[in-house]
């Protein structure tokens, strides 16, 4: 199902080039829009269609194998933290679902550096960042050397 | 054509932005308060990866807190699913760390689903927890972004540098600006590589637009592979591709319908197959078929036998489940929030599992790290317990020093996922800001002529398109410039034919491994010749050339491993059991990229006792 | 200097009706264009196919005054204030090209009709407005052009490459810099100056008018009559197929950066 814009609504905003995990949104040399350039690389992974700001990208079908007259369309609000999608089929019936996308504000993450720094005794332990605590048991489980045995047991 | 070259000078690179990635220059700089950590990723870390569309369940976390699973269990898990061969000491490693990663994803704001009767993380599975994960890569983005000194988006790394004074050291990488063209050279004190494993190496199942819709992201162009390859690091397992049974066309996943929903599989003919093969099953692998629960392969074995025996196609049975409105639910929310393509392809041909059993299918090959499979990159392992026979120093390090890898890099570490991935990326973080400082931030020196001749070989393919073109008329047909996509439909096509792919039900042999070898060294000339138009074409030649190198990797192992170990994922025709006796072992590789010289080995595998 | 009414001051040789023939010829040029455009690629065509297509798909009617208050706001919002445009700089440079051109058409039209000859070069304000508005196109149009342009933003193309999606902004801003230029010579009375960039400003023009069926010309056209379909069909229920907005409170804040790009 690879992506394609529609000419009325795309701004030429750049914002689907920005984001394409593929390389594949670029720009129309006669229309200054966007469009998909290599229908055959996209994953139909959605994220051109979620960034672009006036939801001008919507996808149809591999057409190896998805017959015409399905949609499947979304709106992600990240304001509300929320994913919308609407499918309709081919026959007509439709299927709204919408689902939260984060518990927490955007840009809230608390960065690592933003931590009182690591002991010397933490830095030669095998313990990771924020461990135990962000473990939830007391200790971090280890092995002795002893257990690992060579070959067929 | 003069080309700005731009110098990056970082403590640490990280190699690609995705799940491993990230993992890495978070915890880059959670050690390294005032090291320089640089994460270059070819794409935009915002949604690269393979979990740009994002997941919906995370499939490896313990709850050790809830005395549900404890590493050792994990272990057992992973040893059994991959028929004996796993790292055991690099997976108790990443088992007992996955947790204080979930935890730590849940606080960053991703929504982990509750059991409304314990309050506990629902489960899907004994490993798996399910997630509203659409965000999920942004959310793991954002970390990383507020970790990293810099993120460089859109910069294709295409080689390493090596350390001019000491062999055996990595020294930087180089690479080319995807929209502007720059040159870029990273001079790092350590690297992490934490790339995409190989999808579109064998050819797919649908060849058209359709060749889009890979199980595993057509962005992974085995930069995980082909970087430490040419490094000169040894590698493992790199035979041990994975072969994965999901719904037709669209390869939309089925752990949720299979372990939540309690669905089970068909035959067209409405019967239970699987017990059928049982018997010839314990033929050929032994007593393995008797593991609880069935090892993957040996699941797609029977499957694939029983549409051989013309009983396809084989259905999953949805109709009873999806009666529930909460299942039902489940069930499309499970497409939307990880592979939004299947819901396409069932809108498009009005499947309503209420009313319609699904079709399954086995998909083509792919070779990567993080799944019920572990092709990668040979590491050490944790300083704690780790037999000295898989330790040299740094956890995650490879073969060559100061190079180390994480996720789908690292071979030998099954049923990760993306958790694991993330976590493994802190675990050689760590490692990585340990072996920086221990050297008091002794830097490599990288080689100007070594730089200056690679930017030479990367950017050549833009030069040969460009003087090739006025020869022809047309662009595509040319006979003295081949075009990426050619030069990735004739691998896929030659892995598909010689090397065991769909075509031949995933079966090979060493005289057609043989000749695969031929066909690919007369590809590999023609390498030489790519020819690209512009930018994003010159990003497909290197994904191609990435892809190629670790597809003689894969070639190569796949000769060497006489044995049929993982029926199911494929086939030696000519050595079609399990033998225990000379192959409970890992392969390894090691390539000279000045002979283009192969040399395998076999190294121990070291389980855990009871 | 921008008091001068440029059209007046040109040579008694090119008669007031030779001017007023150009202009109106332009006009029929972009009329006639635009009528080609559609005709030819069956665009009007199109839209009304969609917009049955959309209205089997309403799930309320949209009342007469309800559609009239939507065509009201997509004058104003999308037409006058620019509204289509998702980013802020885009937003600016294109409010800056687009009145400035309708200022330089408009006074243009004013001057070679209503004060032709230099024995009546009319009201100054005229003539201010006619420097103003070309000036405003430069402003905004070499701003688009040179740091705006998504396929140089985004894409990394070179500023200096050529396309047929430049047509349009480069004949314009061509005409108004030549306009200029032959304006200011002709006031300093360089005359010679002033003939070159006159004969320049006459042929730029005549190719932003002209190639209307090539150009983006018509756009400015069609997009106000597509975004009041869009608004339409938000108000109908079919949305375009979309899903409608959640039922969410709206509490996090947004994501939302300018693409880094690269």
């Amino acid at each position: 199902m690879p992506t394609f814009v529609y000419m009325a609504s795309c701004d030429g905003c750049g914002y689907c080039v920005d984001i394409c995990p593929s390389d594949i949104m670029h720009i129309d040399t006669t229309y200054r829009r966007a469009y998909n350039i290599e229908p055959n690389m996209c994953w139909e992974c959605y994220s051109c269609v979620k960034a672009c700001p006036q939801q001008a990208i919507d996808c149809r079908g591999y057409a190896d194998f998805a017959p015409l007259g399905h949609s499947v369309r979304v709106l992600r609000e990240e304001e509300k933290a929320t994913v919308s999608w609407r499918i309709k089929f081919r026959d007509g019936r439709e299927k709204n679902f919408v689902s939260p996308i984060r518990t927490t504000p955007w840009g809230s993450i608390k960065g690592p550096a933003e931590y009182a720094p690591p002991s010397a005794a933490a830095m030669s332990s095998q313990e990771l960042a924020h461990e135990p605590e962000a473990l939830k048991v007391d200790v971090l489980p280890t092995l002795a050397r002893s257990r690992l045995k060579k070959g067929l047991v | 054509m003069s080309r700005k070259t731009v110098f990056v000078d970082a403590d640490i690179l990280v190699i690609g932005g995705g799940m491993g990635g990230c993992g890495a220059t978070y915890e880059s700089r959670y050690w390294g308060r005032d090291l320089k950590i640089v994460c270059v990723e070819k794409a935009n870390i915002e949604r690269s990866g393979a979990v740009a569309q994002g997941l919906y369940a995370i499939n490896c976390y313990m709850g050790m807190h809830w005395n549900e699973n404890q590493p050792e269990d994990h272990v057992r898990y992973a040893r059994n699913d991959l028929m004996g061969l796993v790292r055991e000491d690099l997976g108790y490693d990443i088992a007992r760390h996955v947790d204080a990663t979930v935890h730590k994803f849940e606080e960053w704001g991703l929504p982990i689903m509750r059991d409304p009767k314990t309050g506990r993380y629902q489960r899907e599975g004994k490993w798996q927890i399910m997630i509203h994960g659409e965000s999920y890569k942004p959310i793991v983005a954002e970390a990383a972004r507020k970790a990293a000194s810099e993120v460089y988006n859109r910069i294709m790394v295409t080689h390493l540098l090596m350390d001019s004074r000491h062999p055996n050291r990595v020294a930087g990488a180089v690479g080319f600006n995807v929209r502007n063209g720059d040159f870029h050279v990273f001079r790092a004190k350590a690297v992490i590589v934490a790339a995409g494993g190989a999808s579109h190496i064998f050819k797919p199942r649908a060849a058209g637009e359709g060749m889009g819709r890979t199980w595993y992201a057509p962005w992974s162009s085995a930069s995980a592979y082909a970087l430490p390859i040419l490094a000169g690091a040894k590698m493992t397992q790199m035979e041990n591709r994975i072969v994965l049974t999901r719904f037709k066309d669209g390869y939309g996943p089925v752990g949720a319908y299979f372990l939540h929903l309690k669905t089970y599989t068909q035959n067209a003919y409405g019967q239970d197959y699987e017990a059928f093969w049982r018997d010839s099953i314990e033929k050929m692998v032994g007593d393995y078929v008797n593991h609880h629960p069935v090892p993957t392969c040996l699941r797609n074995h029977a499957l694939l036998e029983e549409v051989k025996a013309g009983r396809g196609p084989i259905r999953m049975v949805t109709k009873e489940a999806f009666k529930d409105p909460h299942k039902e639910t489940v069930g499309w929310e499970n497409f939307l929030g990880m592979t939004v393509g299947q819901a396409v392809v069932w809108a498009s041909q009005n499947i309503d599992p209420k009313e319609t059993n699904p079709e399954l299918t086995t998909s083509e090959p792919y070779v990567m790290g993080s799944h019920a499979t572990c092709s990668g990159a040979w590491a050490s392992g944790p300083e704690d317990y780790a037999p000295a026979e898989y330790q040299w120093g740094y956890n995650r390090m490879m073969t060559v020093e100061g190079l180390f890898g994480a996720g789908d890099t690292i071979g030998g570490t099954a049923h990760k996922f993306s958790s694991g991935s993330f976590t493994e990326g802190r675990i050689a973080a760590k490692a990585a800001v340990k072996y920086v400082m221990e050297r008091n931030k002794d830097r490599p020196e990288i080689s100007e002529a070594e730089y200056t001749q690679l930017k030479k070989v990367i950017y050549q393919p833009l030069e040969t398109y460009r003087i090739g073109r006025n020869e022809v008329v047309g662009e595509t047909v040319s006979p003295s410039y081949l075009l990426p996509l050619h030069g990735l439909q004739r691998l896929e096509k030659i892995m598909d034919e010689y090397v065991g792919g769909i075509s031949s039900h995933y079966t090979t042999n060493e005289p057609l491994l043989t000749r695969g070898l031929e066909l690919l060294a007369m590809l590999k000339e023609d390498l030489a010749l790519l020819g690209a138009s512009d930018l994003h074409q010159l990003q497909r030649a290197w994904e191609l050339q990435h892809r190629f190198l670790a597809s003689e990797c894969v070639t190569q192992h796949t000769l060497f491993r006489q044995e049929t170990r993982w029926p199911g994922y494929y086939y030696r025709a000519d050595h079609p059991h399990l033998d225990d006796k000379d192959w409970h072992c890992f392969t390894l590789s090691r390539y000279d990229s000045r002979t283009g010289r192969w040399d395998m080995e076999k190294a121990p595998v070291y389980h855990i006792i009871d | 200097m921008f008091v001068h009414n440029p059209f007046a001051a040109l040579p008694a040789s090119i008669p007031p009706v030779a001017k007023q023939t150009y202009v109106v010829v332009m006009f029929l040029l972009v009329v006639g264009g635009t009528l080609f455009d559609l005709a030819h690629k069956g665009s009007a065509s199109y839209f009304f196919k969609h917009r049955r297509a959309a209205s089997f798909g309403a799930r309320r009617r949209v009342s007469t005054g309800e559609a009239t208050a939507l065509a009201v706001e997509t004058i104003v919002v999308s037409v006058l204030a620019a509204g289509e445009f998702c980013s802020m700089l885009r937003r600016l440079t294109h409010i800056l090209t687009m009145y400035g051109f309708v200022l330089y058409v408009v006074s243009t039209a004013i001057m070679v009709f209503a004060y032709p000859t230099a024995a009546a070069p009319g009201p100054a304000i005229v003539a201010e407005l006619w420097y103003l508005g070309a000036l405003l196109v430069c402003v905004g149009g070499y701003w688009f052009w040179f740091l705006q342009r998504v396929d140089v933003a985004a894409e990394g193309q070179s500023r200096f490459r050529l396309v047929r999606a430049d047509l349009f902004i480069v004949s314009l801003l061509a005409s108004t810099t030549f306009a200029l230029l032959w304006a200011g010579f002709q006031g300093a009375d360089d005359h010679t100056w002033a003939n070159v960039f006159f004969g320049l400003y006459l042929l730029a023009s005549t190719v932003l008018f002209a190639s209307v069926p090539w150009s983006k010309f018509a756009h400015m056209f069609y997009k106000p009559a597509a975004a009041f379909q869009r608004r339409i069909e938000h108000a109908n229920g079919f949305r375009g197929n979309l899903p409608a907005p959640a039922d969410r409170p709206v509490t996090f804040g947004s994501a939302r950066r300018q693409p880094q790009n690269y």
